[in-house]
């Protein structure tokens, strides 16, 4: 098995495979969107109304869209791959349902719904109100809990829900500078660092039921730290995900890497896959850039999961011409001319460009059926959603790395 | 709604260039000053323009009265403006599409405009700019330069704030008020506050650039000012570290210039009936990345940072009419005298013009307006150094990086792409009376770099919400407004990897913050 991309698509497809016991290799160019993200799984957040039930909704909303990834499964097989999600990432204490979007406080003080939550992240769930003291440290200049506090404060999760939140700062002990994220992230994962935040957080807090932070409690280490501020301070302890880089992101990317090479699985990045190689509807090899040569992978089974545009999995030239850049996939609903959107909030056609796929997600040739019968994709390669407006992005990446695993599986069995 | 009145003067219309450089002007000849813009200063074509400093090159053949002009206001600029200017030198050289008999008219002209130029040999002209077009048969050196256009024009201001004068931004002028055949004053609204402001002015300068024929209509005077659009891409980072001219007649894109952390290619010349209706389109912008590469190949797959349009205030010297290019108007200014003109006294209209010019534009403007007050002070603008220009130590593009290794280098940093600080943040606010975010950019240059606010956007509104100076809803407000705005000079260049960068923040903006779903 060869798989292109180590995003979250990639390595859903990838661990997925390498459990079964099929030796996969998996190749990419970087490190994709995972360190950057949040790191919870938004399934579905707008149709454009809020989503209290994604499983509910779901049907209506993919009965709309039949160009949509979702609409390229069975809901089942999106129960099967949250499941599993949760399984797999147990390290990290992932929790939710696809009955039930969660509300989780965002950097400015917003509520965004999501399914899937780590356990550092948990406590923040708002959706039926809540009391709670926002904390920011000196210093760190990615996150401002007084904004995040009023606006929370302003917010309504639910008609008779309210949520009021107090904003505090306080300062690490030695010399507050200008903390990065990942500096900060390891002071805390010294005991005596978070001991004193934690001593500081406790002499701010009156009747709040739980406490905000920042997204910086720790990489390696995060169970103990925030376990630790949590019996420190006596209350529920939440982080707060804000602008890149994201440590809950590095954490999710390091664990899934983890659990890939313990299934056996290979995985190398820095090496691109430039080429394809096949015919007669069956792909041989693909062509893998290393260091001072280029070298042939041959496999059974490929999954293309490159990601959108953001990771150059699909590259727009000048004149506004969409290409796939590994395989040179055939791309839908590219074109710039007037697909761009007039205003910033508003709808962006161009959003949906991506590579268009059959029920067992093998990319077709528009028309015609699949290109090649053992090659799958997955993730933000795919064409027809609109993950920004949807929130809908993990949850595709997730459902279809899943089930191009399950296709592969099926065909082999 | 509050009113309230102020006795002037001279009333400046207008808060570009040429309106700052005349309330400079003004102030240090010992008058009282009112400067008025509708919007943020230098917003108008001062703040789209191409950061040019031009050493006259350009004009030698087709213009030569403008090159002479632009050759002395270069000398006296750089000598009275310097902390405005990187002193980056500039190049014509002649490419596989240029004339080749252009060259040496070229060098004749630069002679008779009193223009050092100097040929280099084409093998020192790659050495110096190794990204230029090897196919380049001739290069000269020439003193073009690029200058900061807000710099110099708050230079200005503060220079004539700190001799009484008013500066009013977001004060819209809704009337000129008249008596007995004369401009007596106007009235003002404050666009922020709704409040009225009445001005008495003993003399009125209209230096509303291209807007000039509107304001100048509120007096029943007619002001025959054609404005020119001409588009800019800026591209991610500074492909030459000289300001690049094609050595040929005029024509598009035909320059490209370095300014700060970006180089800018530009422009194009297309007569428009309204300066606020300019957008870029996809033509012109194609046309730019083409023209790009006749200079640099290779230009047009670098990353575009963003793409702008402004609007020249052309002034045709000879008879009013259609007029089908632009690019054969005179470059020079003119001086309208209302009452000559008009009948209509205490007023005058001071356009066309150029940015390097506007001092120049401004002592003739302030020269017509003495007279008319029976004021005969001398102007010493082109002596006088302009705040933060005593040293007369041009800017370079270390010296804010150097400024922080000194001063502040635990002093976090709120953008990382130009280098701003919390102080400074919190010094602009206080310089600067009822802010946007959006002046914090144009003061800052907050946004203006390789990440184009991606980052700092969210520091920079948050930060002013900790401090006290927006409220929940402001703060929303204007990150939302900063990003919609920003969109607008990104979305017809999205492509390559502009189109990563506006992915990725995508993932900032819409994914973390998910800034479309705020509390009201």
């Amino acid at each position: 098995m060869v798989v292109i991309g180590a995003g979250l698509a990639g390595l859903t497809a990838g661990i997925r495979l390498a459990q079964e016991g099929l030796d996969v290799a998996m190749f990419a160019t970087g490190h994709g969107a995972l360190p950057l993200a949040p790191a919870v799984v938004d399934v579905l957040g707008y149709v454009p109304h809020r989503v209290q039930n994604p499983w509910v909704e779901l049907p209506a909303f993919v009965a709309k869209r039949s160009q949509h990834p979702y609409a390229r499964l069975s809901m089942g097989a999106l129960a099967a791959s949250v499941d599993w999600f949760k399984d797999i990432a147990a390290p990290l204490g992932y929790a939710g349902s696809l009955e039930r979007n969660q509300l989780l406080p965002t950097a400015l003080g917003g509520l965004r719904p999501t399914v899937l939550v780590p356990e550092t992240m948990v406590a923040g769930e708002l959706s039926g109100g809540g009391d709670v003291l926002i904390v920011g440290i000196s210093g760190y200049r990615d996150f401002y809990p007084s904004l995040v506090a009023q606006n929370l404060s302003a917010s309504s999760p639910a008609a008779d829900c309210r949520i009021t939140a107090r904003a505090v700062e306080v300062a690490l002990a030695g010399d507050p500078r200008d903390l990065r994220p990942q500096l900060l992230s390891r002071r805390l994962e010294e005991p005596q660092v978070r001991a004193d935040l934690a001593r500081s957080i406790r002499a701010e807090l009156r009747a709040e039921t739980a406490v905000g932070l920042p997204a910086v409690l720790g990489l390696e280490r995060s169970h103990e730290v925030w376990s630790d501020l949590e019996q420190w301070i006596g209350r529920p302890v939440f982080e707060i995900p804000t602008i890149p880089p994201s440590l809950p992101g590095q954490r999710l990317q390091a664990l899934l890497i983890q659990v890939f090479r313990r299934f056996g699985g290979r995985l190398q990045i820095g090496n691109a896959v430039v080429a394809g190689h096949g015919g007669d509807g069956h792909l041989e090899s693909v062509t893998v850039a290393q260091a001072s040569r280029e070298v042939s992978v041959s496999a059974g089974h490929f999954v293309l999961a490159t990601g959108g545009v953001g990771t150059a999995g699909i590259v727009v030239d000048r004149a506004g011409t969409p290409r796939e850049a590994v395989l040179g996939l055939p791309v839908s609903f590219g074109g710039l001319s007037g697909e761009v959107g007039r205003e910033y909030f508003g709808t962006h056609p161009l959003d949906r460009m991506g590579v268009a796929v059959d029920a067992r997600l093998r990319p077709t040739g528009g028309e015609s059926g699949h290109l090649f019968a053992n090659l799958h994709a997955a993730g933000a390669t795919l064409a027809g959603a609109e993950p920004w407006k949807e929130k809908s992005g993990d949850g595709i990446s997730l459902a279809t790395g899943f089930a191009a695993a399950a296709a592969i599986l099926e065909d082999r069995a | 709604m509050a009113r309230s009145q102020i006795e002037t003067d001279v009333l400046v219309i207008g808060g570009g260039s040429t309106g700052a450089g005349v309330a400079w002007d003004a102030a240090l000849r010992g008058l009282h000053v009112t400067l008025v813009d509708r919007g943020d200063l230098a917003t108008g074509t001062t703040g789209r323009f191409h950061g040019l400093l031009h050493s006259g090159g350009r004009y030698v053949v087709k213009d030569p009265s403008s090159a002479r002009e632009c050759a002395s206001e270069n000398l006296i600029l750089r000598r009275v403006a310097a902390d405005c200017i990187e002193d980056t030198g500039g190049m014509f050289v002649t490419t596989p599409i240029d004339d080749p008999g252009y060259a040496d008219r070229f060098v004749a002209g630069c002679g008779a405009a009193d223009i050092p130029v100097e040929e280099i040999a084409v093998g020192a002209a790659l050495g110096r700019e190794p990204r230029l077009n090897p196919r380049i048969s001739r290069a000269f050196l020439v003193p073009d330069a690029s200058i900061d256009a807000w710099k110099t024009v708050w230079a200005c201001v503060r220079g004539a704030t700190a001799r009484g004068a008013h500066v009013l931004p977001y004060h819209t002028v809704v009337s000129l008020t008249m008596k007995a055949d004369a401009v007596t004053g106007a009235c003002l609204l404050d666009a922020r506050t709704g409040d009225e402001v009445m001005v008495e002015a003993r003399c009125t300068v209209n230096a509303a650039g291209a807007w000039s024929r509107k304001v100048a209509e509120l007096a029943g005077c007619e002001v025959g000012v054609v404005p020119g659009k001409g588009i800019m891409v800026a591209m991610n980072h500074r492909v030459v570290n000289t300001v690049v001219n094609r050595c040929n007649m005029p024509g598009d894109g035909d320059i490209i210039v370095p300014i700060r952390t970006v180089s800018v290619i530009g422009t194009t010349d297309v007569p428009v009936s309204d300066p606020d209706n300019i957008d870029p389109t996809r033509e012109e912008i194609a046309e730019m990345m083409e023209a790009g590469e006749a200079l640099v190949p290779g230009f047009s797959h670098g990353r575009a940072l963003r793409v702008w349009a402004g609007a020249r205030p052309l002034f045709p010297k000879s008879a009013s009419g259609q007029v089908s290019d632009t690019r054969d108007v005179t470059r020079s200014h003119s001086v309208l005298d209302h009452e000559a003109l008009d009948g209509v006294g205490n007023f005058l209209t001071i356009t066309g013009g150029k940015f390097t010019t506007f001092r120049l534009m401004a002592k003739d403007a302030v020269d017509l307006a003495g007279r008319k007050l029976a004021h005969p002070k001398e102007c010493t603008t082109a002596s006088e150094p302009l705040p933060d220009s005593e040293s007369r130590r041009y800017y370079w593009i270390g010296a804010r990086q150097e400024e922080m290794e000194h001063d502040a280098p635990d002093d976090p940093l709120i953008c990382e792409c130009e280098l701003v600080s919390r102080t400074d943040l919190q010094a602009a606010m206080a310089r600067r009376p009822n802010w946007q975010l959006d002046d914090l950019r144009r003061a800052l240059r907050i946004g203006m770099g390789p990440c184009q606010g991606g980052f700092c956007a969210f520091r920079v509104a948050a930060t002013l919400h900790q401090d006290g100076q927006y409220d929940r809803l402001a703060a929303n407000h204007a990150l939302r407004a900063f990003v919609e705005e920003r969109w607008k000079g990104v979305k017809l260049i999205s492509w390559g990897d502009q189109l990563r960068q506006t992915r990725l923040d995508e993932w900032i903006f819409q994914g973390v913050l998910d800034l479309e779903h705020l509390p009201e």
